[in-house]
């Protein structure tokens, strides 16, 4: 466990994203019995206080060096759980509704009383690094710390120097994450720790000259992408750290949605659902994290928020990096599906679309509502509508993405390079649960897809769910607001 | 024919309800807004009337009939809920002229490009129009008009039709027959093919009637099929769906 679940209750925790929230909370449940009862058979001492190393608080502000770290603070998209909706920057404070009690995420501005305003370089890259913060005490593995293990020291002295000068104490004190026994046993986390984080590395940053390096150390280090994207074990732990183990990046679950793939490295130039990135173009992954939007898809879920606050702020070199890392990773599978758009089984949906004479429920209601964007063929118009054929939502093995996406619609963040903030309305004003269930299942088992079939149930199960902040677009206005035109409605 | 919109406070007020509106919407209770609307239209033997009286009810369910009857061709306004469509509208904005301009100088002569002048809102006319008119059928036919026989209904309505009825002024000013009857051919035709949500056109007979797709706005696919009939039924706004 730990990226994933970043929670950030601890005055160092830094960089957190928001996908990971309600996983964190089924990671911390289990980690914390497991080192329980690992603590019974060895008789242990709470933590030891961080290095003492270097004990003088921070000194004068380098303003090339506050810079850096601003741009490693998006990097690690540190905003995503220490801002609060509406709450000053990094000033903590948002809450995560757990089985246990609510935790929350602290305050990491420089404030002395209520922030990291006391924090030694070291005490700072002790809790970066190892989870453990000023005190001594455990950060619960909340915190991606077995990713940011790799951080280089140059680049936790610029973070540092951010976190000192580059950003405006705020005295504000977010309230304390109480659990119960025995979660609040937090030094019992060194167990976990021992089993299952990295070791703290502290080579030197590749810098661009090495293109595949420089990506490999901010994909498996800041950007902390494993821990959305790769599986975790029995102790939630993430399968692989690093990308000497093929389930490293080869996609996990989050929340329902399909966290997919980020391996696949092929030639090919279509999409191939479940072999994740195989069909994307270094060009199609710098898009996707620059715009949220490429030549396939379009971002939603999770991933929006970190394709807004961390990835489309990265410059031209990194991004490069990045995907020319990716693009080194084999497929993790033997043999991957073979879904896409050329096959037999496409032409038919489109052909079948195309006629429109001998329709499923399912293909009438894919022409009534998607058809006029998303056309016959499922191909969208490219940076515009996604893709349908071999899309990763609609061909995950859990549909609640799909779903969710149909009926509350989606919205593109609006980013540097690609402003608008193109939206897809929701459609759960207009359709039941029985003709979701119907489209959905159409649609994972259109074209070149290959899906199990929605039911009824697992939409009304996310609909339930659904809040204002899920919708996108509303249905038409009520015409007649006061009159009830269905009171004496016909029972057909 | 459009109307100037009227800068007055009463727009102001409108707009402030939709404001309103806007912010219930944004508050409400999440079930409301992920929740499938409700399209069920009511059985017009039912319905229970907001705008008419019972006997301007009847009225209005016979003269549609009259306009717009069942036949070979199809079904008429009265399967089509027409009169829900009239009793919602001129219950709600439409009736009221909510955004019309609404303030004299009222000229009559006047050429159409002037707009609407008459100083009744469409509800004030429909309720004037049909008591003048029901008074007349009366007199001239010894029946309120939903009680007279087919033939003199449609002779009625043609009279109406050609200004032959002259329909006595009111305090307000003259009741041209003819405006009225303009009123009502016009408002049946768009309960007959208005989409569903507005309470006529009830299933989109309307619609299936005339070959009209409704709400469906995806035609790429149909650029090259050279004649070929296109088979889809209609959908409505809200996403009833017709073979």
């Amino acid at each position: 466990m730990s990226a994933r679940s970043r929670t950030a209750d601890d005055p160092s925790a830094v960089a957190t994203r928001r996908p990971a929230r309600r996983r964190s909370i089924a990671v911390v449940a289990t980690a914390i019995p497991l080192a329980m009862v690992i603590s019974v058979l060895a008789f242990a001492n709470p933590a030891g206080p961080g290095d003492p190393a270097s004990r003088s608080p921070a000194a004068k502000p380098d303003k090339a060096l506050v810079a850096q770290g601003a741009y490693l603070a998006r990097m690690g998209d540190c905003t995503a759980c220490h801002t609060a909706p509406g709450g000053k920057p990094f000033a903590g404070g948002l809450a995560i509704e757990s089985p246990f009690g609510a935790i929350y995420s602290t305050n990491i501005t420089p404030d002395k009383a209520t922030g990291i305003g006391n924090y030694t370089r070291d005490e700072f890259a002790a809790a970066l690094r190892k989870g453990i913060r000023a005190d001594g005490k455990r950060l619960y593995p909340a915190m991606p710390y077995p990713a940011y293990a790799s951080i280089s020291d140059h680049d936790i002295d610029a973070l540092y120097a951010y976190f000192m000068h580059g950003v405006a104490p705020v005295h504000h004190q977010p309230q304390q994450t109480d659990l119960g026994f025995p979660f609040n046993q937090r030094w019992t986390l060194m167990f976990w720790d021992w089993m299952f984080a990295g070791t703290p590395r502290s080579a030197p940053a590749p810098d661009g000259h090495d293109a595949v390096a420089r990506g490999r150390y901010l994909v498996q280090g800041l950007g902390h992408c494993g821990s959305c994207h790769t599986p975790r074990g029995l102790a939630f732990q993430s399968k692989a750290l690093d990308d000497g183990d093929p389930a490293f990046l080869s996609g996990a679950e989050l929340n329902g949605w399909l966290a997919p793939s980020l391996r696949g490295k092929r030639t090919s130039s279509e999409a191939t659902a479940g072999d994740g990135l195989g069909g994307w173009s270094h060009e199609d992954i710098v898009n996707y994290l620059a715009t949220g939007r490429n030549a396939h898809a379009a971002v939603a879920g999770e991933m929006k928020s970190v394709v807004e606050h961390s990835t489309s702020h990265l410059n031209d070199a990194d991004l490069n990096a990045i995907a020319a890392y990716l693009k080194t990773l084999p497929s993790h599978r033997a043999k991957p599906d073979q879904v896409g758009s050329n096959s037999s089984d496409a032409r038919d949906t489109t052909q079948r679309l195309t006629k429109a004479t001998d329709l499923s429920h399912g293909g009438r209601l894919y022409l009534d509502n998607c058809g006029a964007c998303h056309f016959a063929d499922g191909r969208g118009a490219k940076t515009v509508f996604p893709v349908l054929d071999g899309n990763s939502l609609i061909n995950a093995d859990n549909p609640t993405g799909l779903i969710h996406v149909i009926l509350a619609g989606a919205q593109l963040p609006s980013t540097p390079g690609a402003p608008e903030s193109l939206m897809m309305p929701g459609f759960a004003w207009r359709l039941n649960d029985q003709d979701v269930a119907t489209l959905a299942t159409f649609l994972r088992q259109a074209w070149g897809n290959k899906a199990s079939k929605v039911t009824a149930r697992q939409v009304a199960d996310v609909r339930k769910k659904l809040g204002p902040d899920d919708m996108h677009g509303n249905g038409p206005d009520d015409p007649y607001p006061g009159l009830q035109m269905h009171a004496d409605a016909e029972d057909d | 024919m459009s109307f100037p919109i009227k800068p007055d406070p009463g727009r102001r007020r409108f707009v402030g309800h939709s404001l309103l509106a806007l912010t219930a919407v944004g508050l409400g209770s999440t079930g409301a807004l992920a929740a499938r609307l409700d399209t069920r239209p009511p059985a017009l033997d039912r319905y229970q009337p907001v705008f008419f009286k019972a006997d301007e009810w009847r009225f209005i369910k016979a003269a549609v009939d009259r306009l717009i009857p069942a036949d070979d061709t199809g079904p008429g306004a009265l399967e089509a809920n027409v009169p829900v469509f009239l009793d919602l509208q001129l219950a709600s904005d439409y009736g009221e002229a909510a955004s019309w301009y609404m303030q004299g100088p009222f000229v009559p002569d006047a050429p159409s490009v002037f707009g609407y002048q008459l100083p009744y809102t469409p509800a004030e006319l429909y309720r004037a129009a049909i008591a003048a008119i029901d008074a007349h059928c009366r007199k001239a036919h010894g029946d309120a008009f939903a009680a007279l026989t087919t033939a003199d209904q449609e002779h009625v309505l043609s009279s109406l039709e050609n200004g032959d009825i002259q329909l006595p002024d009111t305090d307000r000013g003259p009741l041209p027959a003819r405006s009225f009857f303009g009123f009502l051919l016009k408002n049946t035709k768009e309960g007959f093919l208005a989409d569903p949500i507005y309470g006529g056109n009830k299933h989109m007979v309307g619609w299936k009637m005339l070959g009209f797709t409704g709400a469906r706005a995806s035609f790429r696919e149909w650029v090259d099929q050279y004649d070929r009939p296109y088979p889809l039924g209609p959908v409505s706004l809200s996403g009833e769906i017709s073979r």
